[in-house]
Order: structure tokens, then C-alpha cells, then sequence
């Protein structure tokens, strides 16, 4: 154990020197998780609000009361920025030339129809090219509209089908109880609470164990590269016993996957803002991919001729594990057979134990870990039986 | 030409000979297709799982509306636990959860909590939108028997209902009327899959050619054959032109292996192929300019490969090849075009989403012939300090 | 006294159809130096490798110090000293790194791995560039590391695998002279060349292999002794070669005779004796010697006499 201790120390101190580990274990994953984070709108603070007009061609207290509570409420959750506009030509030419993504038509007479009960329509035009933003006006308006029609079938059922039986007075009573009645159907949307990642996050975790499968083999596949270099005969002449060897590389893979992964929970929680999640189950999932990780890349050592052949590999194996294990992106919607062919990655595993523990207990991680050391240990049992016969030159 | 066309049989030649570069060529790029195929292949279409367990009318209505509601389909799932979870691994693009008592409660007066969960993914905004205006609907007609029945106009809640359904029918509606303005920027559907084939190619190819270009130069560096070569009557430029088409003609083929592997096996649609061509040439040029460019840039072999893999992979998530840069806030997709995969990702937006031809995309394939040419400048410039000094 | 720092009895490994070693079998003794000599190919880096533990024999046994080799023993590899055939050193590890590293391999603690790098360092001549990485060092200063690593544990045997292969005159000559210098301070050495001059300055007894068979073995005296008093006679000549050739096989005294470009080689019986009448022979053919060389017996004689080949083909 010493003597594996010992190589390791020494693989290490060689890996720190070659920049190439750093950049590879560390740095890559980072930028790319920070390009991700940029383009997802978060590191920057570029979340920009979205253009909406509005031309109120009413100007009576119900278009102002949709303007101020309503497109007031949405623009203060920093959604939207308002603009409002005098014309629906000026406005439409402003949506045509992009510098708006959407604008709301209050019509004329508004106020009074909405009032007595005649038909009237709202306007929602989007640019486009800006099919989210007009989704989102038309979202706001229709749900603004959908709440006058909910008043306004009450009070006909109300007064029995008939509301023009009833005086002004009694409508305008029965409408403002309608109107606070209390809902029949509510949504309540709970997918803030789904155990899930949020994206930066997701980006964050997929680039670390998407490279953490590159970065261990700067340990086992340095096995292939001594054995070329002469120095593994020197370590075999040594009186520690190849076992202590291979140990040893096994070892620094290992400690180099940890430190890799390590740093960049660290740097990605600081830097911008990612959300790992209960530290103790990070570190269980970090250590059961590390070691799926190493047991992988033990295989792919154990069966190359060479380094290089041993690097080509594993940049495969690698790039199609991490693909298919959802490390770029969500591999959703499949159908059945192959989502069940995502476990094969332990990748998707991985990122399917942090997005358990999320808003999970510890628990939550026993099944993905499990998982990522079945793939350890199947992997890494072949994998030294295989590179058990380095030990003979 | 005969002295560029040497060093190119026998670049390919020396990449050929060693078998990984044969798979990295030509069974990697096809991989990578079928992993597309398995990502964005399937149906575009959002799926929302719904959970109703109870039976009453109020409930199978509300489920019915929900199935109508366009862009979207709707599937039956058993039960909470297992939509929850379908959610949380994204097999699922969202969820309902109709309370199985929901017809006792609504009847009884009181409000039935509707439960929805979305993945946090493109479509999240979109279909809480619309499960919100089905059940909108739903609630305009049960509130209003709700309201009739506390108003004392209906003596059941089930007469509510039959004269709420009844007055909705001819209660003037207040609507809303939606249009679009401005020349759509894409004439034809494009779906996920297409921007996803040419996206990756964007990142393979750039990303290849800069890896393999740049140990290759690093490598004959190293074993002074490029110090020969130019010891030899040949100029910094033909060994640059040789370097960089040897790159180009296996960057082509990556790219031809990708194009025809996702038309044939996915049915993907590339667009013109005068223009496809074009683009390819063109793209590949650069590619392999930068892969040559950094070659004589770094020190050694280790360097070279570092920088080409933060390169390969940086600029191709900064150029929107890894999510696509639609969806990059404004600024982002400026700084976007700093690189070249964004302009290849615009010439492939246009060709397949507007249906045009070479003529029309000449801007995109001007800026990456520009960057080819100033790439390969500088590869010159770069050699002849570094191999002369 | 103990057991020979190394016996080797019976050594044999074949590689599918190559017995790349068949039946070797030797000792070194204390305070000797032994060298294996043969040409390329002939089995003495697999002869190494077996006797160093980096590969089990198909047959025989290797004994170092009384204990036996394997590929799986600790403690028989404590007693030895490995100097492979290519400089085996970590490039971006510094010298004194390289060395404290594989002093702790041989379960030195950290501060006696000082200690003893120190010296070895001394040894070696690298003292005052041991902190800068061996990546930047000439190829000379890389050999002598090479070398110093295989000295940090005092072994009671060194082995030396062709340490002078691609190696400029004077670091060969230094290597050499450290080498001699080990010697005498008595450790074993067990020494690989296929330079005789090397294994004819340095060695003590001398292995001669070939085709993985020891065919002879002995101090040079001895060896040189079977070729007997025979001299090689070398004649720069012009003329019909061949022709002189014939005739100068015929004289008894003449044991062996071969012409190749521009020059005729004689074995002979007394060479000193018979000059005049080579000589004569010679001119008689109608044959104009140029320069005549004599050579008394070495090892490439002797090595010409066993197998019917010369050393470096």
C-alpha cells in the first residue's frame, strides 16, 4: 500500500507539471460549463426581459386596470419590460422589425363592452421570429380574458340564463361577487419542487462527469506509457510486488477524478451559483462515477496496444457514454427501449443520483451509486485481470 | 500543385496507416448520428402525462379537454408517484394530476387543486400555458354552477352545470385574436433532429481537424520533417497548402459520412446540395486552417491537444452547436459570431429553413473564407519564424 | 561467506516456436564482473529480463544471494540493481525526484531516500543540475541518471543492459570507468554488450551467447586459448582475390581464408612465422598487397571460431 501510495504521489506530482491534465480535468470542463451557464442566461445576469407593447385604443378603467394590476404585476416579476405605444401601425412596424418580440391591443370601447356583457376581442401580435415571447403575451392575455368570461357565464347562470332580466345595480353586485367568488379548479404548479436540476446546474454536474471519464485516464493508461517508456520495468525490478503497480495507477486515477470532480463543485458553486446539493450525497455520487469511471477506462487500458490506441478509445467511449448518458443533453422523450439503454451509462446515473437529491434525502442516491460501483466493479475486475499481464515485459 | 498533392497522399497516408484514425473517421461520426437519433428522433411534439384515478363526469371532462388542447398529446398514466418521476427523468415533457375525488369536491363547493409539474425544458413555459387555459375553461363553466348554486339560481350542483354548459353557449365571449408580423425568418419547419445533425457536424468536423491537424504539424515538427521539408526546394506556403488540404479532404469526409449516414438512416433534410456542398468546403477550410494555424502555434504534442479540446468544445458551445443559438440571450449571440460554427449554423439555418440555394448564402461562406484565408496567413507566417529560427 | 551474489542454472524461455533462451546457465560471484556477450538478437536482454524478475522462465531458476527470483518476490528484487537497455526516467520529474522516488520504492524511508540520493547524485555527477527537469537534460547526463537509479540500493548484483548502445565516446568511456570503479569496491556486476572491446576491457569472466545457448564461458585468457595460437592476417590487396585465395587455403598452416572486397583474411598457425611466405604465395598469383595487418586472438576470433560467424553482422 505504501508503494502504491508512493507512485500515485509521484503520477500526481508529473500530472500537475503537464498542463494538459490540468486543462482536461479542470479547466475545459469549466469553461464549458460557464459557456453553458452564459448561454442559459444565468452567469451573466442577461436574463434580458422580453420587449411587450401595448396600445390602449380604450383609455376606460378597465383597460387601465389590465395595464397597471395585470401587465404592471408581470413587468415588477421582471419578465417583461413594458412600452407603450400610441398607434397600432407605429407599434406592429416596431413588432415587424424585431425592436418589440410581441404587442397587446386593447380595442376601443373595451371598458363598455366588457361591462355589458357584449362580445370583444384583444389583440396579441408576436414577432415572428420570437414564438416564446408571443406565447407569453398571449399567455397574459389569455389569462386575463379567460377570468372576464369565468364572471361572465357565472352571472348568466346566476340570474338564470337570462341576465338582461336584471337592473344594472343587480349585475354590477352580482359580477363583483362572482368575480371574488372562489375558484372551482385551481393549477397549482409544483414543478419548482420536482427533484430535478436546474439547468446551470445540470450543465455544471454533466461537464464534470462527462470529463472526469478523459481526466482518470491520466492514471491507469500512464500504465501503457511507462511500460513504452522502460520505467514500468523499473518499477517491476523494484521490491514492491505488481500488484502494489497497478494499485498504484488505479490509485491515481482515482485521486485525480476526485480532485478534478472536487474542484469544479467547488468553482461552479462560486462562480456561478450551481446548486449541487446536500454534500454528503454529492460526495457518495462523486466517488461511485469516479470509480465507474476507473474501472471503464481499466477495461479500455487492459485491452490497447498502446497509449494512443488507449486514448483513441476511451475519447469514444467516452463521448458515446457521455451522449447517451444525458451529459449535453437531457435525452428525453425516448422511446422506451432506449431510454432503458441510457443506463448503460454511468453517466446517466450520475446525473440521475443528483437530480434525486434533490429535494430528496440521502437516500435518494443509494440506488445510482449502487449502480455506478456495479459498473466498478465489473468494469475494474476485468480491467486488472487484463492489465495484470503488463506486469510480465 | 504536384509538391501540395505529395504532402497530401502522404499525410493521409500516415493517418490511415494507424487503424483508430480509420474508426475516429468514419464509425465515430456514425455513432454520433445514431446517439442524435436516439436524442431529438422522435417526436417533437411535448408529451404530458395526466393522472385521473377517480370516475366521475367532471373529472373525464376535464382529462378530454386537456387531450384537445393542440401542441401537445396527452398520455394516461397510473398514478402521482411514477408521473412525478417520469417527469423528473425528462421521459416525460410535463404532467396533470387530476384529484381523484375531483367531481365530489367541486360539487361539494369547494376547490379542486389541479397538480402540475413540468421538466424544466423548452417546452415548461408552453404547456403550463396551456394546461392553465384548459382548466380555465373547465373553471369558467364548474364556478359558475358553483356560483349559481350559492346564488340560489340552481337547487344542484348538477343542475349548475347543465345551466352553466347551457348559458356558455350563447354568452357573448370576450377573446382573443393573435397574428404575427414581420417576414418569417424561416420559410419551413425545421425540426429538432435537422438543426441537430448540422450542429454536430459543425462540432465534429471543427473539432477533428483542429485535434488531428494540430498533432499532426506538432508531430512533424517534433521528428524535423517539416524542417526538412523546407530544407527541400519548397516554400512555407505549400507546405501549409499541404498540410491544410490533407486536413480538408478528411474533414470532408467526416462530413460526407455524417450527411448522407443521418438522410439515409433518420431521413434528415439538408437543403440544397450545391449549397450543402459549399458550406462543407468551405467549413472544412477553416477547420482545417485552425487545426494546421495551431499546429505551428503550440509547443508540444500535449499543448496541442489540450488547447484544441477546450477550443473544440468552447467554441462550438459558444457557437451554438451544442444548444442551439436561438434561444442565447441577444448579447450572447453576438459573441456568438466570433466564431466560425455560428456562421456555418446560419449558412445550414438558412439552406434547410429557407429552402435557398448557394446564391443566398454567399455572406456566411465569405466571413468563413475570410477566416480560412487569414488563418492560413498566419499558419504561414507562423511556420516559417518558428521552423527558420 | 554467503551464497554468489548470482547463479543462474538451467534458464530457458521460448516465445511460440524461439527457444529465445535454451538452457543458460552461469554464476557471478562477488566483487566480479560479468559480461554476457553476443550478437543482437542472440538472447541476452530475455536472459535480463528473466534473471531481473521481469519474466518468469519456462525452466531453471534464478538465484540471487541465495534467494530465488520470480517475477512476484520481494526480496530477491531488494538485492538487485536494474539498468534497462533505453533510459527509463520520468521527464518532468527533476533528478533528485526521479531518485528519491525509487529509493522509497526500495523502502527507504524519506529521509535516508535524501540521504542516499544525495550520494548517488555525487556518484553520478549530477549534483548541481539534480533540481532541473530530465526532460532538458543532453543525452549523457539522461545515461548516467539512467544509471544512478540502479545504484540507490546498494545492490549486491547490478545488472547492465547494454548501457552503451547510442552512447558518444566519452560518456561511454565514463559509464565504463564507473562501472570498473564498482567493481572494485565489490559489488557484482552482470554486464550485456555486444561490443567486445567493452567486455574485453572490463570483464572478469565472459559468457559468450548465442541462439540463446551459452557456448562458452570463461576469463579472456581462457577463451582466447580455444581458439589456440592462431593470428588473423588481413591483406589490402588488388588483383584476382579469389584466385589467391585458393591457393593460400592449400598451405596447411593456413586453417582458414576468405576474400572480401579489396581484402583477404587469413587464420594461421604462427602468423609471424609464415609472413614471408604468405607473401610470397601472394605475388605468385599475380596479386599486389598493399598493407598487411596481424592481429593476435580476441574475442571476435573467438567467436568467429565457435559459431563460423563474425560478432556484427
Amino acid at each position: 500500500m505504501r508503494a502504491a501510495f508512493l507512485i500515485a504521489t509521484k503520477d500526481l506530482k508529473e500530472r500537475l507539471r503537464d498542463r494538459t491534465a490540468i486543462l482536461i480535468a479542470v479547466v475545459v470542463p469549466l469553461v464549458l460549463a460557464f459557456i453553458f451557464s452564459a448561454i442559459l442566461g444565468g452567469a451573466t445576469g442577461d436574463t434580458k426581459a422580453i420587449p411587450l407593447g401595448y396600445v390602449d385604443e380604450d383609455g376606460g378603467a378597465v383597460a387601465q386596470a389590465f395595464v397597471q394590476q395585470v401587465l404592471g404585476e408581470v413587468e415588477k416579476a421582471g419578465i417583461v419590460s413594458l412600452h407603450s405605444e400610441a398607434s397600432v401601425d407605429t407599434a406592429t412596424g416596431l413588432v415587424k422589425r424585431g425592436k418589440l418580440y410581441a404587442l397587446i391591443v386593447i380595442p376601443p370601447n373595451f371598458t363598455q363592452a366588457v361591462q355589458s356583457g357584449a362580445p370583444a376581442a384583444m389583440q396579441v401580435i408576436g414577432n415572428v421570429d420570437s414564438p416564446v415571447s408571443a406565447a407569453i403575451a398571449r399567455s397574459i392575455v389569455g389569462g386575463y380574458v379567460a377570468e372576464l368570461n369565468r364572471v361572465r357565464i357565472a352571472v348568466a347562470t346566476a340570474a338564470g340564463g337570462d341576465p338582461s332580466a336584471l337592473t344594472p345595480e343587480e349585475l354590477n353586485t352580482l359580477a363583483s361577487k362572482a368575480a371574488s367568488a372562489q375558484a372551482a379548479v385551481v393549477v397549482q404548479d409544483v414543478s419548482s419542487q420536482a427533484k430535478q436540476l436546474d439547468a446551470k446546474s445540470f450543465y455544471a454536474a454533466g461537464m464534470a462527469v462527462f470529463f472526469v471519464f478523459f481526466s482518470v485516464q491520466f492514471g491507469v493508461t500512464s500504465l501503457l506509457e511507462e511500460r513504452n517508456d522502460g520505467t514500468l520495468a523499473r518499477l517491476l525490478v523494484a521490491p514492491i510486488g505488481r500488484t502494489a503497480v497497478l494499485a498504484g495507477k488505479l490509485l491515481t486515477s482515482f485521486l485525480v477524478g476526485i480532485i478534478s470532480m472536487g474542484v469544479l463543485v467547488v468553482a461552479t458553486s462560486l462562480l456561478f451559483g450551481a446548486k449541487w446539493g446536500n454534500p454528503a450525497g454529492v460526495a457518495i455520487l462523486i466517488v461511485a462515477a469516479v470509480l465507474a469511471a476507473t474501472g471503464i477506462t481499466a477495461v479500455i487500458a487492459g485491452f490497447a496496444r498502446d497509449a494512443e490506441q488507449a486514448g483513441n478509445a476511451q475519447t469514444v467511449v467516452s463521448v458515446v457514454l457521455g451522449l447517451l448518458g444525458g451529459t449535453f443533453f437531457p435525452v428525453s422523450q425516448a422511446p422506451g427501449i432506449v431510454s432503458t439503454l441510457t443506463f448503460i451509462a454511468p453517466q446517466a446515473w450520475f446525473l440521475r443520483g443528483l437530480g434525486d437529491l434533490r429535494g430528496g434525502d440521502l437516500s435518494a442516491v443509494t440506488l445510482p451509486a449502487l449502480a455506478m460501483l456495479a459498473f466498478a466493479v465489473v468494469a475494474g475486475a476485468v480491467g486488472v485481470f487484463r492489465l495484470r499481464r503488463l506486469a510480465e515485459i | 500543385m504536384a509538391k501540395v498533392l505529395v504532402i497530401v497522399t502522404t499525410n493521409l497516408r500516415r493517418t490511415y496507416r494507424v487503424r483508430s484514425n480509420f474508426f475516429l473517421s468514419f464509425v465515430f461520426p456514425l455513432l454520433l448520428i445514431l446517439i442524435l437519433g436516439i436524442t431529438f428522433g422522435s417526436s417533437s411534439v411535448p408529451r404530458v402525462g395526466v393522472v385521473y384515478s377517480g370516475s366521475g363526469p367532471l373529472g373525464r371532462a376535464l382529462v378530454a379537454e386537456l387531450g384537445r388542447v393542440g401542441g401537445m398529446t396527452t398520455v394516461s398514466v397510473g398514478d402521482a408517484s411514477s408521473l412525478r418521476l417520469q417527469v423528473e427523468r425528462a421521459t416525460l415533457d410535463a404532467g396533470v394530476i387530476v384529484p381523484s375525488d375531483f367531481d365530489a369536491t367541486v360539487a361539494a363547493g369547494r376547490t379542486a387543486t389541479v397538480t402540475f409539474i413540468a421538466w424544466p425544458g423548452r417546452y415548461a413555459h408552453q404547456l403550463a400555458e396551456n394546461v392553465n387555459g384548459a382548466v380555465a375553461r373547465e373553471n369558467a363553466v364548474l364556478g359558475a354552477a358553483q356560483f349559481a348554486v350559492t346564488e340560489g339560481a340552481a337547487t344542484s350542483f348538477s343542475g349548475g352545470v347543465a345551466a352553466a354548459n347551457a348559458v356558455s353557449g350563447h354568452v357573448a365571449a370576450i377573446t382573443v385574436s393573435e397574428s404575427t408580423a414581420g417576414t418569417a425568418m424561416f420559410s419551413r419547419l425545421i425540426t429538432e433532429f435537422d438543426q441537430g445533425a448540422w450542429t454536430q457536424l459543425d462540432l465534429f468536423v471543427f473539432f477533428m481537424a483542429l485535434m488531428a491537424g494540430a498533432l499532426g504539424l506538432m508531430q512533424s515538427r517534433r521528428l524535423g520533417i517539416s524542417r526538412r521539408m523546407l530544407a527541400t526546394p519548397t516554400s512555407a506556403w505549400t507546405v501549409v497548402a499541404g498540410e491544410v488540404l490533407s486536413r480538408l479532404v478528411i474533414a470532408v469526409v467526416q462530413a460526407i459520412v455524417i450527411v448522407f449516414g443521418s438522410a439515409l438512416l433518420f431521413g434528415v433534410t439538408w437543403g440544397q446540395p450545391a449549397g450543402v456542398a459549399a458550406v462543407i468546403l468551405v467549413y472544412g477550410l477553416v477547420s482545417a486552417a485552425a487545426g494546421i494555424l495551431l499546429g505551428s502555434l503550440v509547443r508540444n504534442e500535449q499543448q496541442a491537444a489540450g488547447i484544441a479540446l477546450l477550443l473544440g468544445l468552447g467554441l462550438a458551445a459558444l457557437g451554438g452547436s451544442m444548444v442551439p443559438a436561438q434561444v442565447f440571450p441577444q448579447t450572447m449571440q453576438t459573441i456568438a459570431h466570433v466564431t466560425p460554427h455560428a456562421w456555418a449554423n446560419d449558412a445550414f439555418l438558412q439552406l434547410v429553413g429557407n429552402g435557398v440555394g448557394l446564391g443566398a448564402i454567399l455572406p456566411q461562406l465569405g466571413i468563413l473564407g475570410a477566416y480560412a484565408v487569414v488563418m492560413v496567413g498566419l499558419a504561414v507566417w507562423r511556420l516559417r519564424r518558428v521552423l527558420t529560427a | 561467506m554467503g551464497a554468489p551474489p548470482l547463479v543462474v542454472s538451467g534458464l530457458s524461455k521460448r516465445f511460440g516456436a524461439i527457444h529465445a533462451v535454451d538452457g543458460v546457465s552461469f554464476h557471478v560471484d562477488a566483487a566480479e564482473t560479468y559480461g554476457l556477450l553476443g550478437p543482437n538478437g542472440a538472447g541476452k536482454t530475455t536472459t535480463i529480463s528473466m534473471i531481473a524478475g521481469l519474466l518468469s522462465p519456462d525452466a531453471g531458476e534464478v538465484m540471487v544471494a541465495g534467494r530465488r527470483m520470480t517475477t512476484t518476490t520481494t526480496d530477491a528484487k531488494a538485492l538487485i540493481g536494474y539498468v534497462p537497455q533505453d533510459v527509463a526516467i520520468y521527464p518532468d520529474l527533476s533528478a533528485r525526484e526521479n531518485l528519491v522516488f525509487f529509493a522509497r520504492l526500495y523502502g527507504m524511508p524519506a529521509r535516508e531516500a535524501g540521504r542516499r540520493t544525495d550520494e548517488v547524485l555525487e556518484t553520478i555527477g549530477l549534483a548541481d543540475r539534480a533540481r532541473d527537469r530530465t526532460k532538458h537534460y543532453s543525452g549523457g547526463m539522461k545515461r548516467r541518471l539512467n544509471i544512478g537509479i540502479g545504484l540507490l540500493n546498494r545492490p549486491a548484483l547490478l545488472i547492465l543492459d547494454e548501457p552503451t548502445v547510442g552512447v558518444d565516446p566519452q560518456s561511454r568511456n565514463a559509464i565504463l570507468e564507473s562501472v570498473d570503479q564498482l567493481s572494485t569496491e565489490g559489488m557484482a556486476v552482470l554486464y550485456t554488450t555486444h561490443y567486445m572491446e567493452e567486455a574485453e576491457r572490463l570483464c572478469d569472466r565472459i559468457g559468450i551467447i548465442d541462439h540463446g545457448k551459452l557456448i562458452a564461458e570463461g576469463s579472456r585468457q581462457e577463451l582466447v586459448g580455444v581458439v589456440g595460437e592462431r593470428d588473423r592476417v588481413t591483406l589490402s590487396a588488388t588483383g584476382d582475390l579469389g584466385r589467391a585465395t585458393d591457393a593460400l587455403r592449400s598451405q596447411p598452416w593456413i586453417k582458414q581464408a576468405d576474400a572480401s572486397d579489396g581484402s583477404v583474411v587469413l587464420v594461421v598457425d604462427g602468423a609471424r612465422a609464415h609472413l614471408p611466405a604468405i607473401l610470397q604465395e601472394a605475388a605468385a598469383t599475380g596479386v599486389g598487397v598493399r598493407s598487411v595487418e596481424v592481429s593476435e586472438p580476441d574475442l571476435e576470433a573467438v567467436f568467429l571460431h565457435l559459431t563460423g560467424r563474425a560478432l556484427r553482422d
